[in-house]
């Protein structure tokens, strides 16, 4: 795929910036009634360079979401259905012998794309989910010695059914740390739902989605995001929470130093999409729930009076001063 | 585990408190070992899973293996079984130990009786407190054993208890109390943590820690509350005053009566800061008297006793006329006066009556008997204190000629008798001084001259002790004492002479106010009385008199120099303030004795002491306190002022900013109106709080709102942005909240937050929390069981391939 473009920060104003982003908002919102605050995480862990995990019951908007985002950037989005024969090259893409010239000839697979929709991701086996996670953390595929680079902006949004739903295989927790936030759907509002049996009664307004951005234009988003400002005390907060989940009684395993990471690249997003040049510590600590918990394994102590993570953050986050300092 | 431990360190506690009991520190120790046995003992009932029963008496037995290890080693079998002969040893050593404690008055030296006595003592009240807070569970009735020990120093001690072994004893028991506690609500679950120091120890055991620090909180304020409060109000603690007198291990109906040492106990009431009323009196000729309550026969080279005083029914005052003075011849002429004398309330327990020498008549409510020799009035049943009385007396009233006239009485050779040792030097002294005296009357005239005037003595509240060799001191080199050396000496050297004498102990006349005379503690006094035969007893006043002295000492009448050409029986004016005496009929002061004068500059300042009001003390310490209170608010307008003039200049000074000075006073009016921000929140946060509480009204809301707004994201900015180019906060925002945050809450919150501004006082609280961590880190100092449990669990994590520190938490800011 084409090396990403020498775009500079300089070129997108923070006002471009609040304002492409804001049609991206809308073009997904008109599909998905009712989910703001998901779509704008959504959005957050597209300019942060994440990826997305979904967890929710079947029929929630999952997919339409994940469809939804890669239609309004105008940009390739393949989509895998994860099953349990699903095979790794079925996900990278194979080398296959061309008979007219002799050679191997490298048919890529559905992750070159900007947008991969991995439906289902813990229907298929462990061999196959970690051919897909390699590939979101290095950003690259190896085939047969060759490797061959992934595009930009690359997003991969999983969905995944509750691991309580029948015939799924959990994903490990090394291989949830790589994705950047989870989230899960919910069920719409009544008034939401009814707008959307309204809508999608008619017709499928996914169809009706231009695009309103293009892949360069995102690509300057991210870089633009990059140059937000993040002072030492702020970093110095992240690492205070992500210290305390590591102490936490209430958790056997703490959050990872890749977290952290994480942590403060959202953290820079939200910020930019708040209209700022610089991180406060309320930022962090909106994205502390979708960035942390599906990272945190409960103690056998809070599995037993059946405290989540996500209520353990949220103490947490409230007990750790927040700094008054540059 | 921890509960049998506390108990012991309570136990501990308190048992230091008997320090100032004993001389030397042998017994503590041995009684620091009959805890830590008795501790173990029952640790180990309770790790072993003993049944409940089976606590005290194997408790009883370790003490008792203890005991005999430590006392009868060498006759026991294996050194800690008990063996028919080690049971004997440890019987008499506890006989030879009663026998110590009855014998000596404290504090006693630690013979090897008495420490047995102590270490089973103190062994029997740990088994007590053990039984209480581990086997009953009734920590708070553990307080019952260490009460009674902490009592033992009290009762017999006569100084108050110092305040630190005061607190030393209470923290022990707050101890006991919290560790109770938290066993108890440990076994319910986990506390509510807020204050989180290790993360490792609540995976296995409920965390009490929190619970236990507020149960410290309280129990450190209750102890401070304690100790600050009697000191911050006046007259609130009995004054131990006329402790003299106390009646050791008798009853109010025992039969006899024992003397502790009086000259001791004086030297203590002149030394005490406070002068309180001991008991007033009025006279028939208002004339001040000496009121002699003990009378010192006895010197045995280290200080003056008494003898064996006894009285049959038949010597009760109520009975009749007292016995008459021992050596006044029937015939002298005596000098009648009747007086009236009332004891103050307070004082402490005294089983002998105040009374002017010689006392025929006395009318006292109660069984007081008068003694034959010395015609001290004392009682074995009922207490001075409170009591009203009726004396007659009849003071001998001797011309110099009966006195020069005095010749050696063989009746009262034992007034003579000194122990053998002392030192020559003084008698030479006395020899010296005496050198050309023709009588027994002029010897102890230039005695008393030589003390008062020509000596060269020095009155001092410092000096210590009046026997062998502090009297050789204090006669020949230093010069230096009070009124119990000066009495001491002069007895002694009239004995040297060969002047019956002995060392009585008092008060003396006191200063007048109003129409009747009132004696105070600092007027305690010791005086010599001399025998001259004919006459009887005489008071004679080595001491000198006036402020650089005792205050009220009076010298008696018939001691003062006679001029060498005035007729024998003129004698001068007792003093200024004693009128023309109707008996004697004077000639007139044409000496005018320098010391009264002295003593009446001496008195004068007691007088105006007592005239001045106790309403006008209440007046005025209210006053203070009502300024001390109205510090915070002070400071606080100060301060507000401080920073409204840094943010309308948009400056900075000293290194803080108008966008942080706002930002501070913003937190500091949260604090006084109770709306505090936690170091959570960050300013946004706290922005959005306040827009929600205080942005409800629609005509002021925005405008608030906007204040907040300004104030929050300054600081914000100042914070965490590159740059900072917002509206900095005006003085008007600031006040524009002020207001908002005024009308949000009550009317007496407002006021409190005028008057008694709780900012001002953080800094207060941010020690205490600095107290409270160092609690903290303390707590922490967990010997290996916590620590073998963190590297139990440390092991497992690393199976699983994570290594956690077991760290504290996030900084705290």
């Amino acid at each position: 795929m084409a090396a990403t473009p020498d775009v500079t920060a300089a070129e997108v104003p923070l006002e471009t910036l609040v304002d492409t982003a804001n049609r991206i908002r809308r073009a997904i919102e008109s599909v998905i009634e009712g989910k703001g605050d998901v779509v704008r995480l959504t959005l957050t862990v597209l300019l942060a360079e994440g990826h997305l995990l979904i967890e929710d019951v079947p029929g929630v908007g999952k997919t339409m979401l994940a469809k939804a985002l890669a239609r309004s950037i105008d940009c390739p989005v393949k989509r895998v259905q994860f099953t349990p024969d699903l095979l790794p090259s079925d996900v990278t893409g194979v080398s296959a012998y061309n008979q007219q010239n002799g050679e191997f000839e490298f048919k890529p697979g559905p992750v070159f794309a900007n947008i991969v929709v991995g439906d289902e991701i813990n229907r298929a086996s462990p061999k196959t989910q970690s051919a897909l996670l390699e590939c979101m953390e290095e950003r690259q595929v190896t085939v047969d010695g060759v490797t061959y680079g992934l595009g930009s902006p690359f997003m991969v949004i999983a969905t995944q059914n509750p691991i309580e739903m029948e015939g799924t295989y959990a994903l490990p927790e090394a291989q949830r740390d790589r994705f950047t936030a989870k989230i899960a759907m919910g069920y719409p509002a009544p008034a939401a739902e009814l707008e959307m049996l309204d809508v999608h009664g008619a017709s499928q307004p996914l169809d009706k989605l231009e695009p309103v951005a293009t892949t360069a234009e995102v690509r300057a988003l991210i870089q633009a995001i990059r140059a937000v400002y993040v002072s030492q005390s702020v970093k110095k907060y992240a690492i205070d929470i992500v210290t305390a989940t590591r102490t936490s009684p209430d958790l056997a395993l703490g959050a990872s130093p890749r977290a952290t990471l994480h942590m403060v690249r959202c953290a820079r997003a939200h910020a930019a999409l708040s209209g700022r040049d610089y991180v406060i510590p309320d930022d962090l600590r909106d994205l502390a729930v979708p960035v942390l918990a599906h990272r945190l394994l409960p103690s056998m102590e809070a599995q037993g009076q059946r405290r989540l993570p996500e209520q353990t953050i949220v103490d947490l986050v409230a007990r750790v001063p927040v700094p008054d300092t540059k | 585990m921890k509960l049998p431990i506390a108990a012991g360190l309570a136990t501990a506690a308190v048992s230091l408190t008997l320090y100032p009991l004993f001389n030397g520190g042998s017994w503590f120790w041995t009684s620091m070992g009959a805890i830590l046995v008795v501790t173990g003992a029952s640790a180990a009932t309770i790790r072993l899973r003993a049944p409940l029963w089976a606590g005290p008496p194997i408790m009883f037995l370790s003490l008792a293996l203890y005991l005999t290890l430590a006392f009868a080693y060498n006759l026991a079998w294996l050194w800690i079984i008990p063996t028919k002969s080690s049971v004997y040893m440890i019987g008499m050593l506890v006989t030879a130990g009663f026998e110590d404690i009855q014998q000596f008055a404290a504090p006693v030296p630690a013979s090897e009786g008495v420490t047995l006595l102590t270490a089973g003592g103190v062994g029997l009240i740990a088994v007590l407190v053990d039984l209480f807070a581990v086997r009953l569970r009734q920590a708070a009735l553990a307080g019952l054993p260490l009460l009674a020990l902490f009592c033992v120093p009290v009762e017999v001690m006569p100084d108050p208890i110092g305040w630190p072994a005061f607190v030393l004893g209470a923290f022990g028991y707050v101890g006991l109390l919290v560790a109770d506690g938290r066993e108890r609500l440990g076994q319910w679950g986990r506390a509510v943590l807020v204050r989180r120091s290790r993360a490792s120890h609540a995976r296995t055991t409920p965390d009490t820690g929190r619970l236990a620090l507020s149960g410290r909180r309280i129990g450190v304020t209750a102890v401070a509350l304690a100790i600050v409060l009697p000191a911050l109000l006046p007259n609130l603690t009995p004054s131990p005053l006329m402790s003299f007198g106390v009646g050791n291990g008798t009853g109010p109906g025992g039969s006899s009566i024992t003397i502790p040492d009086a000259i001791a106990e004086l030297g203590g009431q002149l030394r005490q800061q406070e002068n309180a009323t001991v008991l007033t009196y009025t006279s028939s000729d208002d004339q001040p008297r000496y009121l002699r309550i003990y009378s010192l026969d006895i010197f045995d080279g280290r200080k003056w006793t008494l003898s064996k005083i006894t009285a049959g029914e038949e010597d009760r005052v109520s009975e009749g006329p007292l016995p008459a003075p021992p050596g006044l011849a029937p015939g002298a002429a005596v000098k009648r006066a009747e007086t009236q004398i009332a004891i103050s309330d307070d004082i402490g327990p005294l089983r002998f009556l105040p009374l002017p020498y010689p006392a025929t008549q006395v009318d006292a409510d109660g069984d007081w008997r008068a003694d034959q020799n010395s015609l001290m009035v004392y009682s074995t049943k009922d207490q001075a204190a409170g009591l009203s009385y009726h004396v007659v007396t009849g003071e001998p009233e001797p011309t110099p000629e009966q006195l020069e006239a005095s010749v050696p009485d063989p009746q009262s050779d034992r007034y003579l008798e000194l122990p053998p040792g002392l030192d020559p030097r003084v008698a030479a002294m006395a020899a010296q001084v005496t050198a050309g005296a023709t009588s027994e009357y002029q010897q102890a005239m230039k005695l008393q001259e030589w003390f008062t005037r020509t000596g060269g003595f020095t009155y001092s509240l410092e000096a210590q002790g009046s026997g062998g060799r502090a009297l050789s001191r204090f006669v020949l080199t230093d010069r230096t004492g009070y009124c119990e050396q000066f009495a001491s000496a002069m007895a002694v050297m009239a004995r040297m002479l060969g002047i019956p004498a002995r060392v009585a102990i008092g008060f003396t006349g006191g200063s007048k106010v109003g129409d009747s005379w009132m004696v105070r503690t600092h007027d305690a006094h010791a005086w010599p009385e001399l025998y001259f035969s004919g006459v009887g007893w005489l008071r004679f006043e080595p001491t000198p008199a006036g402020g650089a002295g005792q205050g009220t000492a009076q010298v008696p009448q018939y001691t003062l120099p006679v001029l060498p050409n005035a007729s024998p029986s003129a004698t001068p004016s007792a003093g200024a303030s004693s009128g023309p005496d109707d008996t004697s009929g004077t000639s007139g002061p044409q000496v005018r004795n320098p010391r009264d004068f002295e003593r009446d500059l001496g008195a004068a300042p007691q007088i105006q002491e007592t005239g001045t009001p106790i309403t006008v003390k209440i007046a005025l310490g209210l006053a203070a306190a009502l300024v001390l209170a109205l510090i915070p608010a002070a400071v606080r307008l100060l301060v507000r002022g401080r920073r409204r003039r840094l943010v309308a200049s948009g400056g900075i000074r000293r290194g803080v900013s108008a966008v942080q000075a706002a930002w501070t006073e913003l937190c500091d009016l949260l604090i006084d109106y109770g709306m505090a921000r936690n170091p959570g929140e960050s300013p946004r946060a706290l922005s959005r709080r306040l827009a929600e509480r205080l942005g409800g009204d629609t005509r002021t809301g925005p405008a608030v709102i906007a204040a907040i707004t300004t104030i929050t994201s300054a600081e914000e900015r100042r914070r965490y942005a590159r740059t900072a180019y917002e509206p900095a906060p005006k003085a008007a925002d600031l006040a524009t909240v002020k207001k908002a945050l005024a009308s949000a809450v009550s009317r007496k919150r407002r006021l409190a937050a005028a008057l008694t501004p709780p900012s001002t006082l953080m800094w207060v609280r941010a020690l205490g929390e600095k107290a409270l961590d160092g609690f903290d880190r303390l707590e922490n100092i967990r010997p290996s069981l916590r620590g073998q449990r963190g590297t139990a669990d440390g092991a497992e994590r690393e199976d699983r391939g994570e290594v956690r520190e077991p760290t504290l938490t996030g900084p705290r800011s």
